[in-house]
């Protein structure tokens, strides 16, 4: 097991490698500079730019700076927001990130995880085909659609809660749309997949053994059925957690967080280069230790798995 | 399932006798999903799609980039336009005056403007025809036809998914062939790279893309085809490798190699048509996919650029106004999600007529 860990470890690796690098070339070769779409700089001063940003180097020499500033954790400085760093803005940002994309992550995993059971256990009735229909909807409605029509209900029409914003008087309440819309997809998917694989435990002998010796049904299926029909959505965690951060862009610039997101969305409208390829970063390596930390869970949760 | 019908002419005989007609696979599978009701419903919405958006030129519909700014944000009516939009200018009007009377005396200078305004429409509903237009579905804030451009959108959309589709299938194919047919180090080195890029933060990159090459002004949808298309062959490849590597020893294979027949040949003709059932389950299943992405990036402003729009376009354009003119979001997000509801379904009944013991059904 602890092979096992070392190795899927040293993997994550080359995967940030190749990330850091495509995404480095990618905006090097991009056509037109972050500072060509700007009206025309006299030479001496686009020269002094350059020498400032290290952009006169050459290209290996440029990518060998980055490389290095980032192993050191450091992303330079924005081409837009002049007088703060790439890491500034980032650390502003993250922790409303990392509020609003674990509340949506916790309300998928147990209203999903709730809902599969009930609608498990009653099996073809309204209950489950009540559960199942708001599951199908969760999975075909994009976010950008379920985000503005929640807005247009609750904020606009009903007026139970602010239509967007973060910060101030209302705080906890500006929370709840964006993560209700955020959390949604992944509730309906998590719902859909412990629904199934409860259906099959319930199937299973060893449930059949648990109930021939008496056990209450709660007890059953608390313990039992719960136990092994998990595992499928242990490991739909990972792109659950890599969807919560593709759609927390589109959930803050909808709800307008400031979170990393959407500065990622204006950073990609501005070209602010730097800034992408921080953000990219970071959002990689999450992404990347979290499968990680799916692995190993799902590896102490099955037994039957044995890592050589 | 052999039928129990006698074959007068004989060809072919059970044990017990009796004449076989042989069911093939697709017919078997055809049978499959007409008993599906959801797919069914599924594949009746995407050919009414599909029909709208091929023949979209041909219908009487109104030109989608035709503006009129005296038929702005008119709500969805059967009535002709003048008449909506008469009426909303007269409302505005006892709204205004109503205000006033109750004291907002502030408000004086916009009721005269009001009241210029609707004397320009009047004149303008004399002398202009685009008054007897009728918007079922209303309009934009320039006045531009939602039926029109909503349809006009989705075919962009579709085009999306469709192409994005296709080079995902194609890549992923030839790479998965390959790569299962070659095994050894080569096999090694492309899977290698596949995990590599599963590991990638698809949508981040489709991102960096889009913001890199996209240019103002010129159409961004032949960059959104490649950048969908790049990072989306994986799934595809992954799974036509293992069906290869399945069935490559298997005797069909073996006989067609002792009879001289070329890796070309042998993959072509005698494994891919076995991949064939998977594949277009990937392909139902991922086309929704490919449409969501397009919205999402279009949404976000990193998509198709105007004058071409595409159901995310209209819904980020709809959201803009949303809480005095609902129907500017409503429209297109309605019509965009039928439609991902719909491959949802066909997707599924495919994928259950298709591989009936599927595994990774949920």
């Amino acid at each position: 097991m602890t092979k096992f860990i070392i190795r899927r470890f040293l993997s994550l690796i080359p995967t940030m490698f190749v990330i850091i690098t495509l995404s480095f070339f990618l905006i090097r070769f991009a056509p037109g500079g972050p500072f060509s779409s700007e009206k025309k700089l006299p030479e001496a001063v686009l020269q002094n730019i350059l020498k400032k940003y290290h952009m006169d180097e050459s290209m290996p020499m440029q990518y060998l700076r980055y490389f290095n500033d980032v192993l050191h954790g450091d992303f330079g400085p924005s081409y837009k927001y002049k007088e703060s760093t790439v890491n500034e803005l980032i650390a502003q940002s993250f922790p409303n990130s990392i509020v609003l994309g674990s509340v949506a992550l916790a309300l998928a995993v147990f209203a999903g995880i709730g809902v599969g059971i009930t609608s498990a256990l009653r099996q073809n009735r309204w209950q489950d085909y009540l559960a199942m229909s708001l599951a199908v909807i969760g999975i075909s409605v994009p976010l950008f659609v379920i985000g503005p029509v929640l807005q247009l209900a609750f904020s606009m029409q009903l007026k139970w809660l602010p239509v967007s914003g973060w910060y101030g008087r209302k705080w906890p309440l500006t929370l709840i749309l964006p993560a209700l819309t955020l959390s949604f997809p992944y509730f309906a998917y998590i719902a859909r997949l412990s629904r199934a694989s409860i259906l099959e435990v319930l199937r299973s002998d060893y449930v059949r053994t648990a109930r021939a010796k008496g056990l209450k049904e709660s007890a059953v299926v608390l313990k039992h059925v719960l136990k092994g029909a998990l595992l499928p959505v242990v490991s739909y965690l990972g792109p659950a957690f890599s969807g919560i951060i593709t759609g927390s862009i589109v959930v803050e610039s909808v709800f307008v967080v400031p979170g990393v997101g959407r500065i990622f969305v204006q950073s990609a409208l501005n070209r602010d280069y730097t800034l992408i390829m921080g953000e990219v970063i970071v959002y990689s390596l999450i992404l990347v230790v979290m499968n990680f930390a799916v692995d190993i869970v799902y590896g102490f949760l099955d037994p039957r798995i044995s890592y050589k | 399932m052999a039928s129990k019908t006698i074959d007068t002419r004989g060809e072919l005989i059970n044990e017990f006798n009796q004449s076989m007609k042989p069911v093939s696979l697709w017919a078997d599978a055809w049978k499959r999903l007409r008993k599906n009701r959801m797919a069914l419903f599924g594949l009746w919405i995407v050919a009414i799609y599909a029909f709208l958006a091929i023949a979209a030129p041909v219908l009487p519909l109104y030109d989608y980039t035709s503006q009129d700014l005296f038929q702005a944000n008119l709500a969805p009516s059967f009535r002709p336009s003048g008449e909506v939009a008469i009426t909303k200018a007269e409302a505005r009007l006892t709204e205004i005056q109503a205000l006033i009377s109750e004291g907002r005396d502030d408000l004086a200078p916009e009721l005269d403007k009001a009241k210029v305004e609707y004397d320009l429409l009047k004149a303008d509903i004399a002398t202009n025809p685009n008054h007897k237009k009728v918007y079922i579905l209303g309009t934009d804030y320039l006045g531009r036809d939602m039926l029109s451009r909503t349809i006009y959108g989705g075919r962009i959309s579709m085009l999306v998914g469709l192409v994005g589709t296709i080079t995902a299938v194609l890549l992923g194919i030839i790479i998965g062939a390959i790569s299962g047919y070659a095994g050894g180090r080569l096999d090694n080195f492309l899977m290698r790279f596949v995990d590599i890029m599963y590991g990638l933060p698809y949508m981040l990159i489709v991102i960096i893309m889009m913001s890199v090459f996209r240019t103002e002004g010129s159409s961004s949808i032949f960059i959104l085809f490649i950048a969908i298309a790049l990072v989306s062959w994986l799934t595809i490849a992954r799974v036509v490798r293992g069906q290869i590597i399945s069935l490559k020893n298997s005797e069909f294979v073996e006989a067609a190699r002792s009879m001289g027949a070329s890796s070309g040949r042998i993959i072509f003709r005698h494994l891919l048509p076995n991949t064939l059932g998977v594949i277009i389950v990937f392909s139902s299943l991922s086309l929704p996919g490919f449409i969501m992405s397009e919205s999402f990036l279009s949404f976000l402003g990193l998509g198709v650029s105007a004058p071409d729009a595409s159901w995310g376009t209209l819904v980020s354009e709809g959201v803009q106004g949303m809480e005095l003119f609902p129907w500017r979001l409503l429209v297109p997000a309605a019509i965009m999600t039928l439609f991902l509801f719909a491959m949802n379904f066909l997707g599924d009944g495919l994928r259950d007529a298709l591989d009936p013991q599927s595994k990774n059904r949920t």
